[in-house]
């Protein structure tokens, strides 16, 4: 296990530095100049050069890596272009933010694919499974900013309800948790579904049965532990889908999180800013995945002995 | 599963919703307007159910992002102009920026010679950290700001350098060192900073801003700023005692905040939305035109026909249905260009001949200058998500010029590739579509126009021109040079004038008196809460 634990986090290590230093290079290369989008255009170039002294991005590309690495090495992520703020303490503030929606979301949704999942397998082509496709089918076709954007208007402007923005408190976890989940819970649903009509057919489910065990039981504790396997992947999997979706939904409710934090760099080119959040997301990524590969490896003994 | 079952758990799922729909009773984090430092720490704003409560909160929502640092003089952006607005004085103010001057932090003045004015200043007016305001404060400021002393500045570009004698503590004489006519207008763009700041503390205020204004800063997000009442400033405190300026993205959220109530204004109010807001009890619009050209700017060099050929030139203005744009496209206040000088601009003349589109005169034109078939392609680029309604303009434009024969491609970009294009020695635009917003001084608007931009195409009368509307001081003869100046942009069209942009700011009703100008400013003292 510490040769499977040791090994992954050197494998984590080269993806972050991968990343960090994929987004250093196709900011400055492939991005704008953002000391141009802080002058009027035309302005002249001398002017121009001030403007990028003050940025630091008047120097070499390689020396600007070479400091932010060694910054880096320091806990010290830069300063934003705009305002001068430090970087780690805007990223720092807003990554709560984003964990408790991610957490929440995957709460919400697990729950919910878990209900409608068993349900539509414990009688396949009934009513209520084809009810559950319907909604599969349904959610999978429905895009998250036109979703978020309804109910914006419809509980928050027309009825009252909600906040249409911000978070004020629990109120305002709803309809981002809701524009999340739609788009998460489909694959979710299908996957318990068709995980746990494999297992209701197991010998050990059978088994179960013949020994008497009540039906619950055999549902909730023997099926569900085997069922629950892919979805323990599968969570983490998508981990990279609520990250990527929280973009757009912390973008439309103004939500004070990684997403919303790089949405607005990215806009003014805050490149110290963007990197910080990209660097964020992408540690939280592939840490969320180190422990899905051992919460894996703890719940199936034979990955265990893989990793032997 | 039996039926029993299945009811339990539709019921669980429905309960799920309702409780996350149900009302808590959470304590809302607030967004400071307490404290007096710049601590940054909570998330959230304020809502419009405290502003309620306390009924002395206003959260605005502004269209573009605070781009600078609170260094002063260093940068020229719009939004941080705007929101300096809020926190310093100024020597004068320009409610009316086609007006005279006002007092502001000067009482009066006289001016002595064509280089020399005399400003007496107020007394009793005291710096947010307590330190007395005097004439050693306007001397750091306007020497700082004009590149009068060693320290590089971006604002120094708009000054002619200016030297400040001190009479006695609340009496200054301002020398340049060349006549300056738009010394008044520069000085409402100069921020009154304290000298003992500019000299000591130097790096603090780059976060921690110290005016005289009447709201001081509390919070200092990056795309947040939380300002509070100045108890202490000279006009008296402002009614609103918590201003949060927030940057939003995104034109449908920052609407879908005003109409829930959690914001009180929000600003560059988008066509689609304004029928949207009129029709809601609770809110109203406030617009003007804008002193902001927008123009299709051409790239000296990029289209050689261009640059030799007036009669060129002539034909594109000649083919653009420029009427069709404001009332069709980009509507509310906004108007038609009658010169490169905004309507709102002091001395404004309107040109002849007023260019209405002329299909067949557009094509006479072309055979005029030698190309019947429309000349050579181009690109016509516009920024997506910067002007409003720009890929339609863009779209509607290159209709227009297609239908006269013109062989225009639309390139739609974001707003940073359009400037990079700009600037690259290897760019392929040769029109772009974009604005330039000014304090509406003549001199200050027509710079741009000038060799210190890349938009000059070496015209030199127009040059000498320019130079003139910054160094006639007599009133007269000044008007006389900006109407020349006004009259040889028109005839010459280096560049195509399009429309004055409409600035429309909506907000709750709740709030009166906020004072929307055409240079984009938003005053909010002393602007009053009701209900």
């Amino acid at each position: 296990m510490l040769k499977f634990t040791l090994r992954r986090t050197a494998q984590m290590a080269i993806v972050v530095f991968g990343v960090v230093t994929l987004v250093f290079f196709i900011l400055r290369i492939a991005s704008g100049d953002p000391a141009h989008l802080m002058n009027p255009p035309g302005q002249q170039e001398e002017l121009v050069q001030l403007t990028r002294e003050k940025l630091g991005t008047d120097r070499p590309i390689p020396v600007q890596y070479v400091e932010y690495l060694t910054g880096l090495t320091r806990g010290d992520l830069g300063k934003s272009f705009h305002g001068g703020q430090p970087v780690l303490d805007e990223v720092l503030k807003a990554l709560p933010n984003t964990a408790m929606l991610a957490a929440v979301t995957i709460l919400f949704s697990s729950t919910v694919a878990l209900i409608l999942g068993i349900g539509a397998a414990l009688r396949p082509n009934g009513f209520f499974d084809r009810g559950v496709l319907v909604y599969v089918s349904v959610a999978l076709a429905t895009p998250s900013f036109w979703l978020a954007i309804v109910l914006v208007l419809f509980f928050s402007v027309r009825l009252g309800w909600l906040p249409a923005i911000d978070l004020e408190g629990p109120k305002s976890f709803v309809l981002p948790v809701i524009t999340l989940s739609v788009a998460l819970t489909p694959v979710l649903i299908r996957t318990i579904r068709h995980s746990f009509l494999e297992t209701l057919g197991d010998h050990h489910v059978r088994a179960a049965r013949a020994r008497g065990i009540p039906e619950r039981r055999v549902i909730l504790v023997h099926g569900l532990k085997v069922a629950a396997l892919p979805l323990v992947t599968l969570i983490g999997l998508q981990l990279g889908l609520i990250l990527a979706g929280s973009y757009v939904v912390e973008f439309i409710f103004n939500w004070p999180g990684i997403g919303k934090l790089t949405l607005d760099a990215v806009a003014g080119r805050n490149f110290p800013m963007i990197q910080g959040g990209v660097l964020v997301a992408a540690v939280a990524f592939v840490i969320v995945n180190f422990f899905v590969d051992l919460t894996y490896a703890a719940l199936d003994p034979r990955i265990r002995l893989a990793a032997k | 599963m039996g039926r029993k079952r299945q009811l339990t758990v539709l019921v669980f799922v429905l309960a799920l919703m309702a409780a996350a729909c149900t009302s808590t009773d959470d304590t809302t984090t607030t967004a400071g307007g307490t404290g007096t430092t710049a601590a940054t720490t909570t998330t959230a704003a304020p809502t419009t159910t405290e502003a309620t409560a306390e009924d002395t909160s206003v959260r605005f929502l502004i269209a573009e992002n605070f781009w600078a640092d609170w260094d002063p003089y260093q940068h020229t952006a719009q939004s941080q102009n705007r929101i300096e607005a809020q926190i310093f004085d100024y020597l004068v103010d320009n409610p009316e920026t086609d007006a005279p001057s006002v007092p502001m932090l000067a009482t009066e003045w006289t001016q002595i010679d064509e280089r020399t004015w005399e400003f007496k200043l107020r007394e009793d007016v005291t710096f947010h950290d307590g330190s007395a305001f005097d004439a050693e404060d306007v001397k750091a400021s306007i020497e700082r700001s004009s590149g009068a002393t060693d320290v590089e500045t971006l604002q120094a570009g708009d000054w002619i350098v200016t030297n400040v004698e001190i009479i006695d503590p609340f009496t200054v004489r301002l020398v340049s060192e060349e006549p300056f006519a738009a010394l008044f207008a520069q000085l409402r763009n100069t921020i009154i900073v304290s000298a003992d700041d500019l000299a000591n503390n130097a790096e603090a205020i780059k976060t921690q801003p110290n005016g005289t204004g009447p709201f001081r800063l509390v919070e200092n997000d990056p795309t947040r700023k939380v300002m509070e009442a100045n108890p202490d400033y000279w006009q008296g405190p402002a009614q609103i005692q918590s201003l949060t300026w927030e940057f939003i993205q995104d034109q449908d959220t920052r609407l879908s905040a005003l109409l829930a109530g959690q914001a009180d204004v929000i600003d560059r109010v988008p066509t689609q939305h304004l029928q949207v807001i009129d029709g809601s009890e609770n809110l109203e619009l406030n617009s003007v035109t804008g002193i902001e050209s927008v123009n299709l700017w051409v790239a000296p060099g990029r289209l050689p026909i261009w640059d030799e050929t007036p009669a060129f030139r002539q034909a594109m203005v000649t083919s653009i249905d420029r009427q069709g744009l404001v009332t069709g496209l980009v509507q509310g206040a906004s108007a038609v260009a009658t010169s490169f000088l905004p309507t709102t601009t002091q001395f404004h003349q309107e040109g002849a001949p007023a260019y209405t589109r002329d299909v067949d005169a557009a094509k006479a034109l072309l055979a005029e200058a030698g190309v019947p078939d429309g000349g050579p392609e181009f690109e016509l680029w516009v920024a997506s998500g910067f002007l409003p309604r720009a890929e339609e303009v863009g779209a509607a434009i290159v209709a227009n010029l297609e239908e006269v024969g013109f062989k225009p491609k639309l390139v739609v970009v974001d707003l940073s590739a359009m400037i990079d294009d700009i600037f690259s020695d290897d760019g392929t635009g040769a029109v772009y579509h974009l604005s330039w917003s000014s304090n509406g001084d003549p001199f200050n608007h027509a710079f741009v126009y000038s060799d210190t931009f890349a938009w000059y195409f070496g015209d030199e009368r127009l040059q000498e021109l320019i130079d003139l509307s910054g160094t006639t001081t007599d009133p007269a003869e000044r008007e006389k040079v900006v109407q020349e100046l006004q009259t040889h942009l028109w005839e010459q069209l280096w560049h195509v004038p399009l429309y004055n942009s409409d600035f429309t700011v909506a907000n709750n009703t709740r709030l009166q008196g906020l004072d929307v100008r055409p240079n984009f400013e938003t005053v909010f003292y002393p602007a009053s809460i009701t209900g």
